[in-house]
């Protein structure tokens, strides 16, 4: 249940690389990403917003105005083109209201219905609090990976997680 | 094989030619993610593309390139301690030491050219290279069992991994 005034669902549009630049540049957003601000962060907005030419990235809007990004980050080969990885946003000012949940069900249906995905995966650095959403969604843990991350010294782990979406159903129908 | 005749030096941007031909070798695309010429292409462009940044290595027998393996080099500052690899032996020349020798140079490259801390790799199972991987001190920290398919065939991705500090 999302508990956002104008709540909706669309396909991203590459304008939508701006919430996207916005959000992840925000204090304490990029140590949840591999990349750093500068160059990292432009780079990697071009490669992930530029999933929406393809329809394969949902943004979620409040009253018109986007609050979080979806995206299944399709794979370029015949045999591993039945999964993919994919990233979530949300706003940092709208986290823990269901936009996230809510956002990773349209993109999962999204995956198994349009693009006949049949696994879904993403890393997670350690101690992110998306793990327990991703795992309240049907994801488990493939891999733990110690000291996959290093930023500012310290190394952090990253969760390879899965989603097998053969069996998935939208809310547990 | 004498070692004397082979050498690992640093690949050349145009031997592309030899990676095409090794992986359109019978058999070899099992072990890998492409299917058809035309991905061959894209992941030869990317491998060699490596060239630029001298994380490329030829093993050459008597003068003639019969491996290559490369450090895909993390280009993101918090990824550049650790680092993923591909390699790939001529099917002549398996069996003759030189899969071993591609490894050690690449993991002498990683760690002196480039700081490396963590070699890792991904194989899919079956692929009789895991043996030379657990030979050389590579351990086995996960897998990802419906990561190829082919033919309506699940084959699995085991992930594995080597400290080299």
């Amino acid at each position: 249940m999302v508990d956002v005034p104008g709540f909706d669902i669309r396909f991203s549009t590459f304008e939508d690389g701006l919430a996207l630049e916005k959000w992840l540049d925000s204090p304490g957003m990029l140590h949840w990403f591999p990349m750093s601000a500068g160059k990292e962060l432009q780079e990697s907005i071009q490669n992930w917003i530029g999933f929406s030419r393809f329809n394969a990235s949902l943004t979620a809007v409040a009253g018109g105005t986007p609050c979080g990004i979806g995206t299944l980050f399709l794979m370029p080969y015949q045999k591993v083109a039945h999964e993919c990885l994919f990233k979530l946003i949300v706003d940092p000012a709208r986290q823990r209201q269901g936009i996230g949940r809510s956002l990773m069900e349209n993109l999962m249906h999204l995956a198994k219905n349009r693009f006949q995905l049949e696994f879904m995966h993403t890393d997670v650095v350690e101690g992110n609090p998306i793990l327990h959403l991703l795992e309240g969604l049907g994801f488990y843990q493939v891999l733990k990976q110690d000291k996959f991350f290093k930023d500012d010294g310290r190394y952090f782990a990253r969760h390879l997680v899965e989603c097998d979406l053969r069996n998935w159903r939208p809310h547990g129908k | 094989m004498g070692n004397k005749n082979l050498i690992v030096r640093s690949t050349l941007a145009h031997e592309d030619v030899y990676l095409k031909k090794w992986l359109k070798e019978p058999g070899v695309l099992r072990w890998f993610p492409m299917a058809n010429d035309r991905e061959i292409e894209d992941a030869v462009r990317l491998w060699i593309a490596y060239t630029q940044v001298g994380s490329c290595i030829t093993a050459e027998y008597n003068g003639i390139p019969c491996g290559m393996a490369t450090l895909y080099v993390q280009f993101y500052k918090k990824l550049a301690h650790q680092c993923l690899f591909s390699i790939i032996v001529s099917e002549f020349y398996r069996g003759q030491g030189i899969g071993k020798a591609l490894l050690e140079n690449l993991a002498k490259l990683a760690r002196d050219k480039f700081s490396i801390e963590l070699l890792h790799l991904e194989v899919y199972d079956g692929n009789p290279a895991i043996h030379l991987y657990q030979r050389e001190g590579f351990v086995e920290y996960g897998r990802q069992s419906h990561f190829i398919k082919d033919n309506n065939e699940y084959i699995p991705k085991i992930f594995m991994q080597k400290s080299l500090v």
